[in-house]
């Protein structure tokens, strides 16, 4: 009798256990969800933003690039400045299909995926990292802990995800669910790169950060993302990423 | 004359500059750079082998959405002072040779007629295929070999471009009226263009040709090209057509005339372009993470026969082929990956090079490219670059040359580049490279990007 109790007890905790588990599963995928859903919840966006690359001495180098994106999976970014780069472009299309536009060549070429592991163009984010999508199509998300107003969420890449990291940590505001900071570590799990976000505001009902700054702790370089102008739902057309308005 | 009409080119050119202020409001855009290229050889008495100054000055606008137009002039010192006597010593453009250079003008014309169809007109580059520089179904532009060791350089051309962008196909048609010669290679590199003619016996003193160009009309000069493009499978494919005329001469008649001395000949030869049809095939993609292209050309030239005047020798004429309407086949393939630490490695395999014609007479190389960047991408070393070729499997040993090319460039400041290398040169007599295993170079090279 006080084995069929305890068995039955045993059972229910197991039961419980396992909808706990699952409620926080579900509750991290909300949470990595509706993140997704801010990030990406125009319809397009226009972006000039300056690109600011500090060493560890202190020097800084700057870029100037426009950036279009059309919902979640599809970008296509140019630089501006400085000469040697400018009229350089890329595009991100789904499924992991990146091209980069030289004009010094006139020629588009395919991104094979060793190459979104490196700098972009001399910056501390990799292709990987301009790369457009949502988190929640590429990792699997377990919620740590909650700290300061953020839900801190591990992110753990898909089994069919190609990605130089083997896993994020996420900080997501908890009042408007924009990513505030990313820790990014590679192969070996060792934090190789930090991720900040600032000055986050609400401009035509969207949430932004319109400065990021990641930091490679391998190199001691960091490089700061600022936003100068953004435009909304423009209405960008579908054409505008594709290689025929890349080599324009 | 020619130096008036560079001199008054340039002028144009600064005052397309002063108006530049003015321009900005039209959305007028200048860029470009200014490049130095020096080269030493390293053997012997160190001569110079290159000396070039190039001032590359782009202009660009986009008045409306539907426009732009683009060109680009090189305005280069190329060479070294031609001094023959002191007449020549108030002259400028013998002290110090210039030319000035249209590499490229056209204007785009967006949504031509239909929503799907860009056009662009002038004068300009279209450059197909998917390897890194070497491109056997690249055969619409003219080479410019003047620099070998910026191979895969072409000229501009005078034409249209039509692409039809319909869903995931693009169908692009080139049409090129005019015909314009490749720009053969300058100093030690002119013997590879050059047909090898083999007199036994006797000894060759001069040598001189003509080129017969081919008539001014539509039908012999017209060059055009099709090309249709699409993804399958993940990989980006496309199958194109090229019909026109070969932009490397080479010689249909050759008269041999005795000398005064006996056993010594002069040969005077005469060259055409030969036409022929192109068809190409190439796809890039990847395998894993590694980055894969290739190309394939299949030739089908005309027949050119070849007719050797000896009648002055008393030896009659001879007439054999020159290049047989037979089709022969150029491909190439490549692989590039980065390695987890940063090292970008390049190969590409490629069976004919750009000069090379006929079933016969097509060789091998491998063509190898590296690069490391460090400090912040201010410093690119490039430690394994050059190329390999062989022209017999069978015996490799005596048919096998090599170039080790390394380089390192370093970039100070934004904008500014300064590269140093060297080309080392050895291998057979029977190879082309080989040929030029005394010509071993190092270079410096300084661009600024504005």
């Amino acid at each position: 009798m006080k084995a069929s109790i305890a068995i039955t007890i045993l059972l229910v905790l197991v039961v419980m256990s396992t909808m706990a588990t699952g409620e926080s599963k579900h509750t991290a995928a909300q949470i990595l969800t509706r993140a997704d859903s801010v990030a990406n919840a125009p319809r397009d966006q226009t972006m000039n933003m300056r690109l600011v690359l500090i060493d560890e001495a202190g020097n800084a180098r700057e870029r100037e690039l426009i950036m279009y994106q059309k919902g979640s999976d599809k970008r296509m970014g140019k630089f501006l400045s400085p000469a040697d780069q400018a009229g350089i472009a890329f595009l991100s299309l789904p499924e992991g299909v990146m091209y980069v536009y030289l004009p010094a060549f006139k020629k588009t070429r395919r991104i094979a995926s060793h190459v979104k592991n490196t700098k972009f163009a001399g910056t501390d984010f990799t292709y990987e990292d301009m790369e457009a999508g949502k988190y929640s199509d590429k990792y699997n998300p377990e919620i740590l802990r909650r700290e300061d107003g953020n839900h801190v969420l591990k992110l753990v890449p898909k089994a069919e995800t190609e990605s130089e990291y083997s896993r994020l940590i996420l900080w997501i505001d908890e009042e408007n669910s924009v990513p505030t900071k990313i820790e990014y570590y590679d192969k070996g799990d060792n934090l190789c790169k930090i991720m900040t976000r600032d000055d986050v505001v609400e401009t035509d009902g969207y949430w932004f950060a319109r400065q990021m700054e990641m930091s490679d702790l391998r190199s001691g370089q960091k490089t700061k993302m600022i936003l100068q102008k953004v435009q909304f739902d423009q209405g960008l057309s579908n054409d505008m990423f594709t290689e025929r308005y890349l080599i324009r | 004359m020619t130096v008036k009409i560079e001199q008054l080119i340039l002028c144009l050119c600064l005052c397309g500059f002063c108006v530049t202020v003015n321009a900005q409001e039209h959305g007028i855009q200048w860029n470009g750079y200014l490049q130095t290229d020096n080269r030493v050889q390293l053997l012997g008495e160190n001569d110079f082998s290159w000396h070039e100054y190039r001032l590359n000055l782009r202009a660009e606008i986009a008045p409306f959405n539907k426009t732009h137009f683009y060109s680009e002039i090189w305005v280069r010192a190329l060479g070294f002072p031609e001094v023959q006597n002191s007449a020549d010593l108030d002259d400028n453009s013998i002290l110090r040779p210039m030319n000035i250079e249209l590499r490229e003008a056209y204007i785009d014309i967006y949504g031509f007629m239909l929503p799907e169809l860009d056009v662009r007109l002038g004068r300009q580059r279209i450059a197909w295929g998917t390897g890194d520089k070497i491109n056997p179904t690249d055969n619409l532009n003219p080479y410019d070999l003047q620099d070998i060791w910026d191979f895969g350089r072409h000229l501009g051309s005078d034409g249209m471009l039509a692409s039809l962008y319909l869903g995931e196909y693009t169908v692009s048609t080139a049409i090129l009226p005019m015909f314009t010669p490749a720009v053969l290679p300058a100093g030690d590199w002119a013997f590879i263009m050059s047909q090898e003619t083999e007199l036994p016996g006797l000894i060759v003193r001069n040598t001189a040709d003509s080129i017969i160009m081919p008539e001014n009309n539509l039908r012999e000069t017209f060059k055009g090209g099709l090309k249709l493009k699409k993804q399958f499978f993940g990989y980006d494919m496309s199958i194109s057509y090229v019909y026109g005329i070969s932009d490397l001469p080479i010689a249909n008649r050759a008269l041999i005339s005795p000398t005064e001395n006996i056993g010594e000949v002069d040969i005077y030869s005469e060259l055409i372009y030969p036409k022929m049809h192109i068809a190409g095939f190439d796809i890039t993609g990847a395998i894993d993470e590694i980055g894969v292209w290739g190309e394939v050309a299949m030739f089908l030239p005309e027949e050119v026969m070849l007719v050797t005047d000896m009648s002055a020798l008393g030896m009659g004429v001879f007439e054999s082929v020159a290049l047989e309407d037979k089709p022969y086949v150029k491909y190439l393939v490549g692989a590039d990956y980065t390695f987890r630490n940063g090292f970008y490695i390049n190969l590409q395999y490629l069976h004919g090079f750009m000069h090379e014609r006929g079933r016969d007479n097509l060789q091998n190389y491998l063509l190898v490219g590296s690069e490391l960047k460090l400090l912040n991408n201010k410093l690119k070393i490039m430690p394994i670059a050059g190329a390999i070729e062989i022209n017999d499997f069978g015996n490799i040993k005596d048919n096998f040359a090599m170039v080790y090319a390394p380089e390192i460039t370093y970039n100070p400041i934004d904008n500014a580049e300064l590269a140093v290398g060297t080309r080392l040169i050895e291998g057979s007599d029977n190879t082309i490279f080989g040929q030029l295993k005394n010509n071993d170079e190092v270079y410096f090279k300084l661009k600024y990007s504005f």
